[in-house]
C-alpha cells in the first residue's frame, strides 16, 4: 500500500512542478488573450469533483471499524516509558483481532510491523482512554511493534513483538 | 479603493529578518546534525538529540512565525500607520521567550519535543526536571503573549482604517456584491484574516499551556489528555499555518515590481480568504486521526477539510501567480525566483499532506518519516523560501533587480531547490518505507536513505549560507 502512495504522491507532485516549469516558459513569451477565468473555474470543478469522489470512495468503509460478537480475539497492550506489556503474544492468522490501546503515563504510539518492514496499522495509547483498532493478519510470523508518539528519551527503544500463528 | 504609502518600518524589519536568517540556518544545522545521527555518520547521545529535535522544532516554527511576522508588518506599514513601540515590545517578547526555551533545553535539558503533548513535560521519565518543563512553557507564553500585542497593533489600526474586521476581509465583495474596486488590497485582506485565526489560535494555545503549567507545578491538577491533545494540536497547527499566510504577503506585494501587473483583490480572492480562515481552523483533526475515541464526524471533517484547504492555494493563489507570470516582463532575480519557487514549493508539498489527511492513508504513514517529508516540503521551499526572497529584496535595491542573477545566485538558488527537493523526497521515500519520525537511533536498514538525506541537507545549509551572506553584504551596502 505504502508503495502506491508513494507513487500516487510523486507523480502528482510532479504534475503540479511541471504546471509551474511549462509556466516559466511564458514568461516573457508573447501570449494571445487567456480566458482565465473559464479556466480557472474548470480547474476549481475538476478538483471539486476529484475529491467528492477519492472521500467517497476512501470512506465508504469507515476506516476504523471495530469487529464485534463471538470469535473476535481481544488482546490488550499497554504503553509505560519505555516498553509495552501485551496479554496475548500469540495470535490466530486470519481472524479478526482487536487491539484494545492503554497508557500508564504519556502518550505513546502502537504500530505493528510486518515481516518485510512495513507498517500495517497504528493506533494511539492516550491517558484516561482506550483506543481500539481491529486487524486481521493474513501472514503468520514475527511482528514488531514500534512507539509511534514520540514519549521521551528512551522512545526509540520502546518495541516489542508478537507471533501470528497458524490457528 | 485609493491607498496612501506609510513608510513601514524598515530597520525594524531588516533587524527581524537578520535574526531569523542567522536561526534559520543554525536550526537547520541541528536538522543535518539529527539526520547524520541516523543515518550514523555521527554518534549522538539519544539525550543530547532529543533536546536538538526539541531546539530545532520550536526554533523552526518560532522562526517561520517571526518572519511571516516580520513581512506582514512591513507590507501592513504601507496602508496603516503601526506603532513601532508594539513591534518592539513584540520582539522583546519573543526573544525573551526563545532565552527561556533555549536555557530548558540545553541547560535543563528539556527534550520532550516542540508540541509539549501533555503530560510529557511533566513526565520525563528522569530525563528532565520539572523546572525545565515549566521554563520551556513559560517561553512559549512569552512568545505567545508577544504575538497577541502583534496582532493587536495590527488588527486595531486596520480595523479603524476599513470600518470593522468584516469589511478589511472584503466580505462585502465576497458576499455583498459590492465592487472588487472597493475592496481592500490583498494585503490587509490576509493580514485580518491571519489576524483572527491565529489570535484565536493562539489563545487556545495559552489555555493548554497555563493548564499544563498548572500540572508540572501541582501534580494533582489533572487535565483530559484528549482535550489537551486537541487543544496543543489546533494551536500548533493554526500558528504553522499563520507563519505561511503571514509571508505570502511577500509575493501579493513584491511579484508585481518584476512583473508590472498588480496583484488585485476580486470576489474570488476575498472568499478564497474567506475560506482559508474556516480551513485552517477546522482541519486540525487531521492531526488525531489515530485517536480512535476522537469523535468520527472530527476526522471526516479533517479529511474532507485537509483537501478542501487546497483548493485556495492551487486555484487561487498558485493559478493567479501563473496567470501573472504568463506573457510578463518578469526579470529573474534572487528574490522573485525565491519567491515564485516558495508558491511552487508549497502547492507541490500540499499533495503528500492531502494524501496523509485520508485517514485510509494516515494509519499507515501518520507518525513516520512521511510527515517531515510533507512539512518540510511547504516549509523549506515555501515559507522559508519567501523569507529568503523577501530578504534578498529588502536590501538590493532596484538598480541590482534589473542585473539579475549572479552565478553565485544561480548557484545557491540551484542548490536550495535541489537540496530541498532531494533532503524532503528522501522523508517521503522513507515515510513510504515505514521508518518511524523522532527516533534518535536507526535500524541498520534505514541508514542509507538518512546518509543521502544527510548529503541533501548539507547543499541546502551551504545555499541558506551564501543566502544570509548576501543579506548581511546587502545591509552593510
Amino acid at each position: 500500500m505504502q508503495t502506491t502512495i508513494l507513487a500516487v504522491a510523486l507523480g502528482l507532485m510532479a504534475v503540479v512542478a511541471l504546471v509551474f516549469c511549462r509556466v516559466f516558459s511564458f514568461v516573457n513569451a508573447e501570449t494571445g488573450t487567456a480566458n482565465t477565468g473559464s479556466r480557472r473555474s474548470k480547474f476549481f470543478w475538476g478538483l471539486l469533483v476529484l475529491g467528492v469522489l477519492v472521500t467517497a470512495g476512501s470512506l465508504r468503509q469507515w476506516p476504523h471499524a471495530i469487529a464485534t460478537g463471538a470469535g473476535v480475539v481481544q488482546v490488550n497492550a499497554t504503553g509505560a516509558q519505555w516498553s509495552w506489556e501485551i496479554d496475548t503474544r500469540k495470535i490466530p492468522v486470519g481472524k479478526k483481532v482487536v487491539f484494545n490501546l492503554h497508557t500508564e503515563d504519556v502518550n505513546h504510539g502502537f504500530g505493528v510491523i510486518d515481516q518485510s518492514g512495513q507498517l500495517l496499522f497504528q493506533t494511539q495509547a492516550m491517558p484516561g482512554y482506550i483506543n481500539k483498532v481491529a486487524y486481521v493478519f493474513d501472514e503468520p510470523g514475527q511482528h514488531r511493534v514500534l512507539c509511534m508518539e514520540f514519549c521521551g528519551v528512551g522512545h526509540h527503544d520502546m518495541t516489542d513483538t508478537f507471533d501470528v500463528v497458524a490457528d | 479603493m485609493s491607498e496612501a504609502r506609510i513608510e513601514p518600518h524598515s530597520g525594524a524589519v531588516k533587524f527581524t529578518m537578520l535574526i531569523a536568517g542567522a536561526v534559520f540556518t543554525l536550526m537547520m544545522i541541528l536538522g543535518l546534525l539529527m539526520r547524520a545521527a541516523q543515518g550514523s555518520l555521527i554518534e549522538l547521545d539519544p539525550a543530547l538529540f532529543y533536546q536538538i529535535l526539541s531546539a530545532h522544532g520550536a526554533g523552526m516554527v518560532g522562526t517561520a512565525g517571526l518572519s511571516g511576522a516580520a513581512i506582514m508588518w512591513y507590507f501592513v506599514g504601507r496602508y496603516v500607520a503601526l506603532s513601532a513601540k508594539m513591534y518592539w515590545a513584540f520582539i522583546c517578547l519573543f526573544l525573551l521567550g526563545v532565552v527561556f526555551i533555549l536555557a530548558s533545553i540545553f541547560i535543563g535539558g528539556y527534550g520532550g519535543a516542540w508540541t509539549f503533548l501533555f503530560p510529557l513535560p511533566a513526565m520525563s521519565g528522569g530525563a528532565w526536571e520539572p523546572w525545565a518543563g515549566a521554563l520551556f512553557i513559560l517561553g512559549y507564553t512569552s512568545i505567545g503573549v508577544g504575538f497577541l500585542l502583534y496582532y493587536l497593533a495590527i488588527g486595531y489600526p486596520i480595523i479603524k482604517r476599513y470600518g470593522g474586521l468584516g469589511r478589511a476581509m472584503a466580505w462585502h465583495v465576497a458576499f455583498g456584491g459590492a465592487d472588487p474596486e472597493d475592496a481592500p488590497p490583498p494585503t490587509i485582506i490576509a493580514a485580518a484574516v491571519v489576524t483572527v485565526f491565529n489570535t484565536l489560535g493562539i489563545v487556545v494555545g495559552a489555555t493548554v499551556l497555563v493548564a499544563s503549567l498548572v500540572n508540572l507545578l501541582f501534580p494533582g491538577f489533572v487535565v483530559d489528555a484528549l482535550l489537551a491533545k486537541n487543544m496543543i494540536f489546533f494551536f500548533g497547527h493554526v500558528f504553522i499555518n499563520a507563519s505561511i499566510y503571514m509571508a505570502v504577503i511577500a509575493v501579493y506585494e513584491i511579484i508585481p515590481e518584476y512583473t508590472g501587473r498588480p496583484w488585485k483583490t476580486t470576489r474570488i480572492f476575498a472568499l478564497a480568504w474567506t475560506s482559508i480562515l474556516l480551513f485552517v481552523m477546522a482541519v486540525y483533526p487531521h492531526h488525531l486521526m489515530q485517536d480512535m475515541v476522537m469523535p468520527g464526524w472530527m476526522l471526516v471533517m479533517g479529511q474532507v477539510v485537509s483537501y478542501l484547504s487546497g483548493l485556495p492555494l492551487l486555484v487561487v493563489t498558485a493559478f493567479s501567480l501563473c496567470v501573472y507570470l504568463v506573457g510578463s516582463k518578469m526579470r529573474w532575480d534572487l528574490a522573485s525566483a525565491l519567491l515564485v519557487l516558495a508558491i511552487a514549493g508549497w502547492s507541490i508539498g500540499s499533495v503528500p499532506a492531502i494524501i496523509d489527511g485520508m485517514i485510509v492513508v494516515n494509519k499507515v504513514m501518520h507518525n513516520t518519516q512521511w510527515v517531515p517529508g510533507h512539512f518540510h516540503i511547504y516549509l523549506l521551499l515555501g515559507e522559508v523560501a519567501m523569507s529568503f526572497g523577501f530578504m534578498a529584496w529588502l536590501v538590493q535595491g532596484r538598480e541590482v533587480a534589473r542585473e539579475g542573477m549572479s552565478n553565485l545566485d544561480k548557484l545557491a538558488f540551484g542548490a536550495y531547490v535541489l537540496g530541498g527537493f532531494g533532503f524532503t523526497v528522501m522523508f517521503l521515500i522513507s515515510g513510504a518505507m515505514s521508518i518511524p519520525r523522532r527516533w534518535a537511533v536507526h535500524l541498520p536498514e534505514w541508514i542509507l536513505q538518512d546518509q543521502i538525506a544527510t548529503a541533501f541537507g548539507a547543499v541546502v545549509v551551504l545555499s541558506v549560507v551564501v543566502f544570509v551572506l548576501k543579506y548581511v553584504g546587502g545591509l552593510r551596502r
